[in-house]
């Protein structure tokens, strides 16, 4: 067995026309995930009465298991569950009707909620309480305070987390290969069969996913400089 | 074939897949020990920028936290009997278990690194000045002095990869491994019954998480029992 390394370029390019649904399966779970997140760390900061148990359990169960169970109880339970509830109400719908992707994209989204949660969490818990009471003292009520003064610093310190979940998800897109989604990795296993030239193909994988992660590490200090701008120390 | 969904099965799978869950802790438990060695070791090169090694350790380091696990066990699967037969050792008929160890301890190891580094990097440097001061040569001063303050500081964060790598072990399957999820698998084969075998599974997972965390908590409350309160802030 040699290696090679011409090929590497081959599955290069091969491989690389799969990064847009790579992105895809990284970016709009991470959106869902931010609206998910942001609502269920407030439930559970605010102690919603009941809310705040079914949060609790979320957030417990989704970073307990692992992120393929969440796929496969996706996968093959909401086939089950939307063609019950077709039949009983006569709806038509087929869930062999509906592209896969959208089930992939559903387990993502509730899983980067849940891992979004406790970032969110910790971020608005490290404001500290006198910059609320201050926005109270100029007048702003409780909303006002949370989303103009608590929650812009909030996800400014957060941003060090976004980007370790951001890159964290970027590498889980690559378990949707196990139900056969063709993004990079489901992309670099069709090319390493096809060829039969198996460590090429995911040299060429990885090197892609390495180059992806440290560009976005790059932006992340980038966008950490700019908004913790408000942060400079000086005159203390 | 039965019912779409059974539920009753889930209690069924649960003990045949609790029988594998032993591969699955051999896999942890081999992949942290190694990953330790492998940490400490890359830790210690970094903090004294010893040269070359220091530059070989970042990037190695850089490469496993930028790229996906499931392309690191296949890296490890296709690449390292491909090395090792330029030496002539002929490893492509080894257990694939090995190579999931491997993988794991590796992936383990970078990230220990990170921790250690940053846990020695926090324990002030008065303590090794304090332990001059009393006599002691540089090891004495790191092993007796330093080094047990770096790992209270770093367990946290320890017992959290800990159980991320418990979690990834679950994709060992896809290069043939028979842990649970690969029993699973034959278990779905044989009875059509997906969504129960998965629910099964989540739950012996969700279990030994839980049960991860507590023996965690308790361990870190043991090792932080001379601290002040202000210091440790547990839950």
């Amino acid at each position: 067995m040699t290696i090679d390394i011409p090929f590497i370029w081959t599955a290069f390019k091969e491989i690389i026309r799969a990064l847009p649904i790579t992105l895809i399966l990284t970016i709009l779970p991470l959106l869902a995930g931010f609206i998910i997140g942001l609502t269920v760390a407030l439930i559970r900061i605010y102690k919603v009465k009941f809310l705040s148990r079914v949060a609790n359990g979320y957030v417990s169960f989704f970073r307990g298991t692992p992120i393929i169970m969440h796929i496969m109880l996706i996968y093959f339970g909401f086939p089950l569950l939307i063609d019950q509830i077709s039949k009983k109400f006569d709806l038509g719908i087929q869930s062999n009707s509906i592209p896969i992707i959208l089930f992939v994209l559903t387990a993502l989204s509730l899983s980067a909620g849940a891992y979004l949660s406790e970032i969110f969490r910790s971020g608005i818990i490290s404001v500290s309480n006198g910059q609320m009471e201050a926005a109270y003292s100029v007048g702003m009520n409780s909303f006002q305070a949370m989303t103009r003064i608590v929650l812009p610093q909030a996800i400014a310190q957060s941003i060090p987390n976004f980007t370790n979940i951001f890159i964290g998800f970027l590498h889980t897109s690559s378990i949707a290969f196990v139900v056969s989604q063709k993004e990079m990795t489901g992309a670099a296993n069709i090319v390493a069969s096809t060829n039969l030239k198996f460590l090429e193909s995911f040299i060429a994988a990885g090197l892609i996913y390495w180059g992806l992660t440290i560009i976005a590490e790059g932006l992340s200090f980038l966008i950490e400089k700019k908004a913790t701008a408000y942060n400079r120390g000086g005159v203390q | 074939m039965g019912r779409a969904f059974d539920p009753s099965l889930i209690v069924d799978f649960i003990p045949t897949l609790i029988y594998y869950l032993g591969v699955t802790l051999k896999i942890l438990a081999a992949s942290v020990l190694l990953g330790m060695v492998i940490g400490i070791a890359a830790a210690i090169l970094r903090l004294f920028r010893i040269p070359a090694l220091n530059q070989i350790v970042i990037l190695y380091i850089s490469f496993i936290r930028g790229t996906p696990i499931l392309i690191q066990l296949f890296l490890v699967f296709y690449g390292l009997p491909a090395i090792l037969i330029f030496i002539n050792i002929d490893i492509s008929r080894m257990d694939a278990l090995y190579f999931v160890i491997i993988t794991y301890a590796l992936s383990n190891g970078a990230h220990f690194a990170e921790i250690f580094r940053g846990a020695i990097k926090a324990v002030d440097y008065g303590q090794t000045e304090a332990a001059y001061s009393v006599g002691m040569n540089n090891s004495q001063s790191f092993f007796r002095i330093v080094l047990p303050q770096a790992i209270r500081i770093a367990f946290p964060n320890i017992a959290n990869s800990i159980i991320g790598s418990l979690k990834d072990t679950s994709l060992a399957f896809t290069i043939g491994v028979m842990d649970m999820m690969g029993r699973g698998e034959t278990l779905i084969a044989a009875t059509a019954h997906a969504l129960e075998v998965y629910l099964s599974l989540a739950v012996i997972y969700y279990a030994v998480v839980l049960l991860f965390e507590k023996i965690f908590r308790l361990y870190e409350n043991r090792i932080n029992r001379h601290q002040t309160v202000d210091v440790s802030v547990t839950g």
